[in-house]
């Protein structure tokens, strides 16, 4: 559950988030919608106590984030991603373990199991000792999937999850968010496709600056809220992608 | 002085051991460096420590620990600087780090004069500069080996967060490990490392015997690990036979071995079996050879529909001389792709069929410019022409499915199919007939699931149910239930 009371945030004097109130319930799949520049990505750094806030308290399980780093887990964009790093799919999986070890403690058996588990229902385990750049865009989101899963959180944070991969992989993260949603995690997704939106999440948020709408996806996807978020700049792209 | 020679005498055994090592720790090293995008930082370290040098000097006099300790805390000063510079200045990142390490190298300069004017002491700033590895006492080497091994052992104990916080910080962070605390003991272990290789190559080249071996490993492996063990060997090799071959012909020993490590690099950058230039330029001969072969055997096909094939009228068509088609005729031959009979050129089975899969290509890609892309009929041909050799069967079957299976192309050409039975997915079955899995499916990812669900290739099976979302198969005694979507995709001979 993540909660956010009165959350400002500015680069160099220009307003990024103004004045966010904001509670995610455990269970809920939310898409976070907005326009470029809305501060989707931000509102995910400040979250994860990355970027300085002007005022506003958050909180991931009635908790400061200092105090619960392992059970928020964070999925940047593909584009802050070095790959042409020398890492394999095994090397990057096996980062989820990291969190639940102590400063000498070395990967156990256990750790290793998992990750092997992990790959295997991403179905990439074919893959494992192959470097992260030799993959396809699919194949690429399935290795960072997976090592989420691998960090068993209870909160997940995925930036842009669904950009660049082919459309069985996107059945597949939509099918996994799903079954972790049910386990009772707390899955938040900033997405940027709106004509899947009633598809893939039960609640949203649409986010320019501010909130401009929160809630159910039924009351809250509605062409009006888009109007407000997108500044009606997107009304006609949003119908023609309808038609 | 021969080799033997070297072995017999002491200090020529010192200058070797104490070389190795610094060779080994500053390639393993040198790998987290030149991955961060630091090499820069390396080099200011290097020349920021002097003052760390006369200052310990000054203290404790000739003391090996009175040297070790100014000069640690000189580097982690100027590390300190450079980072804080860069936090709170708007002053570029590599802005920073000249001024800070000009700065300090400038204060150390001066307090060597200074002390050789006012006191007589003579510290010889050419030892600094360039080392002088042939003066190695014992309590050097101990200190060498002392830091070689606390480094090695900090790489291997702390190797998850060093490889966490190189390769994606953000996330590393956001797993709870202090980015910070991991840069700042990175930049001690740096301090220790160039500290230990002063006297063996001095403070000029530290950088080389950082940054070169690491560089040279990156280009030959992809793991991490291999690449920390290769950086090491060629680090040691490197330090040892420079050091060597200077003694023999009597030459400077730092400079002599950057000298090696350099042609390491240039060999590697050559012979690198990925990412080597040489093999790089073998490939694309071979690729553009693949191209030719491959446009002699689409035009074949083209004329002989009006008429005999002469090897002129490719050249004609093609735009390639007539000796160079003629040189690559053997090889289609022995491919057994062409006959040639009475100077004129006949495709084989074999070959219609390869021909038949460019056209595929090339005309699957312009609908998929057209339809995806929006482009025109206009824009489209000259892009076909190159990716009809590059497009694999895999990508050309995902395509032709997301277009749903186009009979003509934007030209109003038939696209040909695969192949007589290709494309017929096991969706299209009726109830109650008879199929086959095919031995190749679309990709591998299918392959897998098959397989998951309890399917061979080539099993004989029969339709018993069709819902809305799944298919019921039998085979033998057993039903399987395989969802819509999947049923899709996979290939099934009729």
């Amino acid at each position: 559950m993540i909660s956010i009371k009165g959350l400002s945030v500015s680069y160099d004097r220009k307003v990024v988030l103004s004045n966010v109130y904001l509670e995610i319930a455990e269970g809920s799949l939310c898409g976070i919608l907005g326009p470029n520049g809305a501060g989707k990505s931000t509102l995910f750094k400040a979250i994860l106590g990355l970027t300085p806030t002007n005022s506003g308290k958050i909180s991931v399980n009635e908790k400061p984030i200092e105090k619960c780093r392992k059970e928020v887990v964070y999925l940047p964009q593909k584009g802050e991603i070095d790959w042409q790093f020398p890492a394999t799919v095994l090397d990057v999986v096996l980062m989820g373990r990291y969190p639940h070890l102590k400063l000498l403690q070395q990967l156990s058996k256990k750790d290793k199991e998992m990750t092997a588990a992990a790959l295997q229902d991403m179905g990439i385990e074919h893959l494992a000792k192959r470097q992260i750049g030799e993959l396809s865009g699919g194949q690429q989101q399935r290795v960072f999937l997976a090592r989420a899963i691998c960090q068993e959180a209870d909160v997940f944070l995925l930036d842009e999850p669904f950009v660049g991969v082919d459309i069985t992989t996107e059945e597949k993260i939509v099918e996994i968010l799903k079954k972790l949603a049910a386990q009772g995690k707390t899955m938040l997704v900033v997405h940027h496709d709106l004509s899947k939106v009633e598809e893939f999440f039960d609640t949203v948020v649409l986010l320019n600056q501010r909130i401009i709408a929160s809630g159910e996806t039924k009351m809250t996807f509605t062409d009006e809220n888009i109007n407000k978020a997108y500044g009606g700049q997107l009304t006609i792209l949003h119908r023609t992608e309808e038609t | 002085m021969d080799f033997i020679e070297i072995l017999q005498s002491q200090w020529a055994v010192r200058a070797l051991l104490a070389s190795s090592m610094v060779g080994i720790m500053c390639g393993v090293l040198g790998c987290f460096i030149v991955l961060r995008n630091m090499s820069l930082i390396g080099d200011a370290l290097s020349h920021a420590i002097l003052p760390g040098v006369v200052f310990g000097f000054m203290i404790a006099g000739y003391s090996v620990l009175g040297f070790f300790v100014g000069s640690v805390i000189a580097g982690l000063l100027a590390a300190f600087a450079i980072t804080w510079i860069q936090q709170n200045v708007k002053t570029k990142n590599d802005a920073a780090i000249g001024i800070v390490f000009t700065a300090m190298f400038s204060v150390g300069v001066m307090a060597i004069s200074h002390l050789s004017r006012t006191e007589g002491v003579h510290l010889d700033l050419k030892d600094f500069l360039f080392g002088n590895v042939l003066g190695v006492s014992n309590d050097d080497l101990y200190l060498t080996a002392g830091i070689g091994v606390y480094v090695l052992v900090s790489i291997v104990v702390f190797y998850r967060y060093l490889f966490a916080t190189t390769f994606q910080p953000v996330i590393a962070e956001t797993m709870g490990i202090s980015v910070k605390t991991v840069h700042y003991f990175l930049m001690l272990l740096l301090s220790f490392v160039v500290v230990a290789s002063l006297r063996t190559v001095g403070v000029i080249l530290v950088v080389a015997m950082l940054i070169t071996p690491a560089a040279t490993a990156l280009l030959l492996t992809n793991r991490l690990q291999r690449v920390l063990v290769y950086a090491g060997f060629i680090g040691f090799f490197s330090a040892a036979s420079g050091l060597i071959l200077a003694i023999i012909w009597d030459t400077t020993p730092g400079p002599a071995m950057t000298v090696v490590a350099t042609i390491i690099y240039v060999l590697a950058m050559l012979f690198s079996p990925e990412k080597g230039l040489v093999f790089k330029y073998f490939r694309n001969r071979k690729m553009k050879e693949k191209i030719l072969i491959e446009d002699i055997l689409k035009q074949t096909l083209r004329l002989s529909e009006r008429g005999v094939v002469t090897v002129e009228k490719l050249s004609d068509k093609l735009g390639f001389s007539t000796a160079a088609i003629r040189g690559k005729l053997p090889n289609l031959k022995r491919k057994g792709l062409i006959i040639i009979h009475n100077k004129t050129l006949q495709l084989t089975e074999e070959g219609k069929n390869q021909a038949t899969r460019l056209v595929r290509a090339h005309r699957l890609w312009e609908t998929y410019l057209v339809e995806k892309m929006g482009l025109t009929a206009e824009q489209i041909h000259e892009d076909a022409e190159k990716y009809e050799h590059i497009l694999t069967d895999e990508i050309l079957d995902e395509m032709e499915e997301k277009l749903g299976f186009p009979a003509l192309d934007p030209h109003g050409s038939p696209i040909p199919k695969r192949s007589k039975n290709a494309n017929f997915t096991l969706s299209k079955l009726v109830l109650n007939q008879l199929a086959k899995i095919e031995g190749h499916q679309i990709n591998d990812h299918v392959t897998t699931r098959i397989w998951e669900l309890g399917l061979l290739p080539e099993s004989e099976f029969k339709v018993a149910t069709i819902e809305a979302n799944y298919i019921e198969i039998q085979i033998g005694e057993n039903l399987i239930k395989i969802p819509m979507d999947l049923s899709r995709k996979i290939a099934v001979l009729v």
